[in-house]
């Protein structure tokens, strides 16, 4: 139970986080669907090497963490592309 | 053109559809971009006012099950002090990183839920739910290395010749063997519930197994701290 909820928070703190915003944003930049969902994927990647963790503490970053925040970037990069197909003729 | 009257007229939500993602006819692509910068700005400022808004203590308390927690905290050196710095609720149960800050207020769903069930309407369901609870606390707070107290309280800040000799014995211990707070202080703002050693003990048996988090010889520090501390 308690693990469910641990993963849906995680899901949510990435979505309103940078892999769901800057993902959506990058998307949206390219009509490339690999490229976007690589882009992605990659700041999917990075925040939680920049941003995880806590400038206190020592805890290693778990590879939930970054499974949940990679697919959260990969889907939003698709997102971001499939915004920029149906609302942009260039 | 007879075409055109055959078919029927789309439905609202289709035409309002439609109308958002044809070319703007009327608008400036700058009009557009200030226009909708603009309400971004306005509407992150409202949204991370109202998040704010939900780290008070009055609104932790506004739910009456949380006042068993209230009334034992104000006992305590984090709610009156010398210093006159007060720790409050949401200092020590809800992180400041975004990302885990929100992953913690969409956890507090379940909060509502049970508030709603009524798990732990009577002193009685409380008390009885306490030792659960305070297991729910024990594991977020060792598996971030008690981030949250870390946010106001740091080993490298402190100054080992004034404390007391236990504190700064235990503190050396704790550096050199990667131990967090609370390892050793459970309790610290609430009342603790008999078996809580047992309980600790088996919550740090689990993150051991579970993420792999720190070697055997933290719990084996952990064990014989725990095992003094009971003497
Ligand atoms: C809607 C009413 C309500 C509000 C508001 C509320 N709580 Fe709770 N809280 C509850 C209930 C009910 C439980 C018991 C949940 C359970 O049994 O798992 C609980 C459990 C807890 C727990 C222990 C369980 C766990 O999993 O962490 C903590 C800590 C806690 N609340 C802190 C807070 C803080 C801090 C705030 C303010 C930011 C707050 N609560 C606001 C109703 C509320
Ligand atoms: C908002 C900042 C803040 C946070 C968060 C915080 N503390 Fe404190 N803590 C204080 C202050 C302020 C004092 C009192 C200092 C003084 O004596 O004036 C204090 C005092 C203490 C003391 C001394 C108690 C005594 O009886 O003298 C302990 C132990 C302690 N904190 C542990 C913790 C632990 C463990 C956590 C995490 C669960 C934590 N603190 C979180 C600010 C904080
Ligand atoms: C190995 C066990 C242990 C660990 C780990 C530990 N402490 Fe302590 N701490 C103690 C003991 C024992 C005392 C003295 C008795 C008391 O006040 O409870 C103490 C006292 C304190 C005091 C009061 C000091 C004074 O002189 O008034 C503070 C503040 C404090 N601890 C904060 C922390 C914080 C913050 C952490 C985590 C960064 C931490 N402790 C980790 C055992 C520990
Ligand atoms: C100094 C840090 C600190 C502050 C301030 C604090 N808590 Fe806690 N809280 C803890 C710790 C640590 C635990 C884990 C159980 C324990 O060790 O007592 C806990 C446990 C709880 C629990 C689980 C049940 C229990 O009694 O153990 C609830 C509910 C809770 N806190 C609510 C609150 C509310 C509501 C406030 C504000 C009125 C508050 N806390 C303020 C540190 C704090």
């Amino acid at each position: 139970m308690l693990n469910i909820l641990d993963l849906l928070g995680t899901i949510g703190g990435s979505i309103l986080g940078l892999p769901g915003i800057l993902g959506t944003g990058l998307g949206m930049m390219t009509r490339n669907w690999f490229v976007a969902a690589g882009l992605g994927g990659l700041i999917g990647l990075l925040s939680p090497m920049v941003l995880g963790g806590s400038h206190s503490t020592h805890v290693p970053i778990t590879l939930t963490e970054y499974a949940v925040s990679i697919s959260v970037g990969i889907i939003a990069g698709l997102l971001g592309c499939a915004i920029r197909h149906k609302g942009a003729t260039v | 053109m007879s075409d055109k009257e055959n078919t029927p007229r789309p439905g609202l939500l289709r035409r309002l559809w439609r109308a958002f993602w044809s070319p703007s006819g009327v608008l400036s692509t700058g009009f557009l971009l200030i226009a909708g910068f603009i309400c971004g700005i306005l509407f992150w400022g409202g949204f991370h006012w109202s998040l704010e808004l939900t780290n008070t203590e009055e609104f932790c308390t506004s739910c009456h099950t949380m006042e068993t927690n209230l009334g034992e905290y104000r006992e305590t050196v984090h709610y009156n002090n010398h210093s006159g710095v007060r720790a409050i609720c949401s200092d020590c149960h809800v992180p400041h990183e975004w990302q885990y800050k929100m992953k913690a207020k969409i956890m507090a769903v379940k909060d509502v839920y049970h508030e709603v069930l009524g798990t732990i309407s009577t002193p009685e369901k409380y008390e009885e739910r306490r030792l659960e609870m305070a297991a729910a606390v024990w594991k977020k707070m060792k598996a971030s290395d008690s981030r949250e107290c870390r946010n106001c309280h740091a080993f490298e800040y402190m100054d080992f010749t004034i404390q007391e000799t236990r504190a700064a014995d235990n503190h050396q211990r704790a550096i050199d063997e990667g131990m967090t707070c609370i390892d050793c202080h459970q309790g610290i703002a609430h009342d603790l519930p008999p078996g809580y050693l047992e309980e600790y003990e088996h919550v740090v048996e689990e993150l051991a197994g579970e993420v792999r988090y720190r070697g055997e010889e933290d719990l084996a520090g952990i064990r014989s701290y725990l095992g003094t501390a009971a003497d």
